[in-house]
């Protein structure tokens, strides 16, 4: 239980959203609430049960850590691809011209992992 | 990849050193440090720009039937006021606080899952300047307010690309509020350090793990409203079904109201945190006050419909119930902060300052959210200068006060530099008399039926002399804000030049972990020949300090 | 309480309506009466409150330099006050519930029927059960303001909707206001039991012309009411 307190509390957290999800639905309001706050409590329990997983997989406490830092010089290319698939939607699907290869190398970036080492 | 051995004996490993000021090494960081302060550096810019348009604002309200900006213009400064400093300025502060902080305070070398919190940075930049590039299109700037209602804001009746940029702008800089706050999250559930049990997380931690359970939970309805906006422009057929328009209220509402609280938990752990520090003590009641965190940000949930109480189509019955509720666990965390203070032996810095205008400055925007709680009331006061006032209150006199504790309280961990006492203090009481002088007369106004979102009033209407106070409030506002510019400005180029006295690691004897490195932190947070003090409680540097265990 | 009637009733046009409006939070409208009384508790406490904390803070300023305590946990003093609060939020939700349900009473029989639609921007009211369906509109723009004449005593009922976008039918003097939807109707009554004129507005923002929508609702006699609905313009 103390070992799970993590994953307790986000589960937790998630029932009592849940419990006020049925006082709501008994005052009743709109269907459409309804799901959407029934959809949320949902990805809370996946999420606590991520937590889960990864706690049993290893300790609670870390003494180990990865720091990755490769592979991050391709988050700025992937970022403005992003941006222009967006405007894609405004401006029409031209942009994908660019937007497309941008977001490709971004991938290539953060596969290769060519990036400036910071240390 | 980087293996660190052990959180206290990390060894540099090799690689290629990059210099301090290549750009190159800010835009790829993955240093949760680098990635926080590009945040909050973002979102204070930002400050600025969405001030300066309320700025203009008040200059136009000023005096009754005033021509300086014309309706159009004044529609768009308020809707960009609005939703930059809610989207883009006072969120993505509040977690990009959390973004530096939270590892330290947990004694990690780094944050769970980096490159997505990078990631999360350029959307919100990205999308920052995505909503202000709406003014340079012929139409202008979204100008439909920050909540933009349909049927208003969709094509017909709001053409022109610049709401369509304003609902991409939206959605980028909230997915990448999105992923910080994942990434904070998982950060403090699986990263802390040997020792810090969740009962030992730092005051700031419970309530980064509150606001980012409510990011996870509610954000995303955010980003089904803008593409229902979205869907609704594309094809303006879906509102004229009021199924749509009451539709879009409550998915927008559902993230609307946790994001108040969003902007409000880590401004008022951090003045938590000052309180504790600058009283010479631990935080008062701390295990209720992080169940109360939890309370609150459950309840948080449950409440948007009271910004709907006017709509005749809510349960209002309900959202009052869980509105008026909020007291309980706020009522908690002011006992704390009182409890902690009372007592205390207390410094006067400017840090304690802004934490302790927080504490009544705040009340009056939390009382008054009682009240704009109640529906009788609400009817009257809803849509009115009253409810800009009560939201100002808590989200300027409240959480900007702790914004400014914070930055004051952190910056020479952050930069090795105390930032100037004396022009902190003008800071401070500019700040405070132009923050009442603005926004009390407007309850006031708000009362008498001034209406919000208007452009301007009648001159018998009898509003001439509240607004001209809050006019010349807003410039005390704005000196104020100059003086902290040129603090921080005039701060950074001293310790530039070499000039400034260095701050030491812990100048102010502060209780939590962030205290026990370098200012500034070496890039793997604890430098390897220090070893981290060990965690006997949520206070461990303050253990040390008086040689005493738990309390 | 009286400033916005007062400040309106200062207004020359409004002289020989010959009693003026007091806003005396007596129990001329129900609206306003609840609205007052939820109010100025609440206000009081509130008032209460904060007094009490600048209180804390003050004693805590003034004797900042004597450390008195070291304790940081009083489970039982926070158990005291988890109760207290908890108490009073019964306290507040039920009888501020109560208060709602009894400003929003069930409509009597036979009420006074008119049918309100907000538009881009101005506002049209129609008697559809008056002898020649009168109806009020203008363009709310300068002095062209349409007026909702009722008559004092009588229980109208509002229906409220919109032609193009969300607006809201605000009331400042009575204290009371709705929405009012496209694709929609809201329904709300009042009761004016005096002669008095007040000025309406739109609350809810509908674009360009927003701030100019405004109409009065002018209470008049029974009599004067009949005379006005049909056909007659004296009320006006």
């Amino acid at each position: 239980m103390r070992r799970h307190l993590p994953a307790v509390l986000v589960a937790g957290w998630g029932v009592l959203n849940g419990l006020l999800l049925v006082v709501l639905a008994i005052y009743r309001e709109n269907t459409m609430t309804y799901w959407l706050w029934g959809g949320v409590v949902l990805v809370l329990q996946l999420f606590a049960l991520a937590v889960l997983v990864s706690s049993r997989a290893r300790p609670d406490q870390h003494v180990r850590y990865r720091v990755p830092d490769r592979g991050a010089g391709g988050v700025l290319p992937g970022a403005v691809g992003l941006l222009l698939v967006g405007l894609c939607l405004v401006y029409g699907r031209w942009l994908l011209v660019v937007a497309v290869p941008l977001l490709m190398l971004s991938v290539a970036l953060v596969v290769r992992g060519t990036t400036a080492r910071e240390k | 990849m980087t293996l660190a051995p052990d959180t206290d004996a990390q060894r540099g490993d090799a690689g290629r050193p990059v210099t301090p000021g290549s750009w190159l090494g800010w835009v790829s960081t993955t240093d949760h440090k680098r990635i926080g302060l590009l945040t909050i550096g973002t979102s204070l810019v930002l400050l600025l720009v969405d001030g300066v348009f309320a700025l203009l604002m008040r200059a136009q309200l000023a005096q009754p039937e005033e021509t300086f900006l014309a309706a159009h213009l004044y529609n768009q400064l308020f809707t960009m006021h609005g939703s930059g400093m809610i989207y883009t300025v006072m969120t993505p502060f509040a977690i990009g606080l959390g973004v530096y902080l939270v590892p330290l305070q947990i004694g990690a070398p780094g944050i769970a899952l980096p490159r997505l919190t990078l990631l999360g940075y350029w959307l919100y930049v990205l999308g920052a300047l995505t909503m202000l590039a709406g003014f340079a299109t012929p139409t202008g700037a979204h100008a439909d307010g920050w909540f933009s209602y349909p049927p208003m804001a969709d094509s017909v009746h709001s053409p022109g690309t610049g709401p369509d940029l304003w609902i991409v702008g939206v959605s980028l800089a909230v997915t990448g509020s999105i992923l910080m706050g994942w990434a904070v999250l998982w950060t403090v559930l699986r990263r802390r350090t040997r020792g810090m049990t969740m009962l030992r997380l730092p005051v700031f931690c419970w309530s980064m793990i509150a606001t980012c359970l409510m990011v996870i939970g509610s954000f995303p309805a955010l980003l089904a409203a803008m593409v229902l906006l979205g869907v609704g422009r594309a094809d303006p057929d879906v509102f004229a079904s009021n199924v749509w328009n009451i539709g879009y209220q409550h998915i927008f509402w559902f993230y609307g109201h946790p994001v108040v609280y969003v902007m409000f938990f880590p401004y008022l752990a951090a003045v938590a945190e000052v309180l504790a520090v600058f009283s010479g003590r631990r935080f008062f009641g701390y295990r209720g006050t992080a169940l109360s965190l939890l309370v609150f940000a459950a309840l948080s949930m449950s409440v948007w419909g009271h910004h709907m109480f006017a709509t005749g189509q809510a349960a209002n019955d309900y959202y009052s119930l869980t509105s008026i509720a909020l007291l309980v666990p706020a009522g908690v965390e002011y006992f704390g902060m009182l409890g902690t203070i009372l007592g205390g032996r207390l410094r006067l810095r400017v840090p304690m300052l802004f934490a302790l205008a927080f504490v009544p400055q705040f009340l009056i925007g939390g009382l008054t959210g009682i009240m704009v709680g109640t529906p009788v009331i609400d009817y009257h006061v809803t849509d009115s200068y009253f409810v800009v006032a009560h939201l100002h209150y808590v989200l300027f006199a409240g959480s900007a006060f702790g914004l400014f504790a914070a930055v004051h309280y952190w910056f020479p961990k952050v930069t090795g530099t105390l930032l100037d006492e004396r022009m902190g203090r003008l800071h401070f009481w500019l700040l405070v008399v132009g923050t009442n002088l603005t926004f009390l007369p407007m309850f006031a106004l708000g009362y008498l039926g001034m209406p919000r979102r208007v452009v301007t009033y009648a001159t018998f209407d009898g509003f001439g002399l509240l607004n001209l106070l809050a006019s010349i409030g807003a410039a005390f506002l704005a000196a104020g804000m100059t003086v902290f510019v040129v603090n921080v400005l005039w701060t950074l180029r001293r310790r530039h030049l070499g000039r400034a006295e260095p701050a030491g690691d812990d100048p102010w004897e502060g209780h939590t972990l962030e205290w026990a490195t370098t200012s500034p932190p070496p890039r793997l947070n604890f430098p390897a020949d220090r070893p981290l003090p060990p965690v006997t409680s949520f206070a461990p540097l303050l253990d040390r300090r008086t040689g005493g265990g738990t309390a | 309480m009286s400033g916005w009637s007062r400040s309106r009733t200062s207004d020359g046009s409004d002289r020989d309506d010959g009693q003026a409006q007091r806003g005396d939070g007596g129990r001329t409208v129900r609206q306003r009466h609840v609205f007052g009384t939820v109010f100025t508790l609440e206000a009081v406490i509130a008032g209460g409150v904060f007094l009490v904390v600048l209180a804390v803070l003050a004693w805590s300023l003034l004797r900042r330099h004597a450390r008195t305590t070291e304790r940081s946990e009083r489970p039982r003093v926070e158990a005291f006050y988890v109760g207290a609060l908890a108490a009073f939020a019964v306290f507040l939700v039920t009888w501020t519930a109560w208060q709602n349900h009894e400003e929003h009473p069930a409509a009597p029989r036979e009420p006074l029927r008119v049918d309100v639609t907000g538009f881009q921007w101005c506002w049209d009211f129609r008697y559809p059960r008056s002898a020649d369906h009168r109806r009020v509109t203008g363009t709310c723009k300068g002095k062209d303001m349409p007026t909702l004449v009722v008559p004092t005593g009588r229980t109208v009922q509002l229906r409220l909707t919109s032609r193009d976008v969300i607006h809201s039918l605000w009331v400042p003097g009575l204290r009371y206001k709705m929405d009012a939807f496209p694709d929609h109707v809201n329904t709300f009554t009042l009761t004016l039991d005096r002669a008095g004129r007040w000025r309406g507005r739109c609350a809810e923002f509908c674009g360009q012309r927003h701030w100019t929508m405004d109409f009065w609702i002018k209470a008049v006699s029974p009599r004067e009411y009949d005379r006005w609905a049909h056909g007659g313009t004296a009320a006006a």
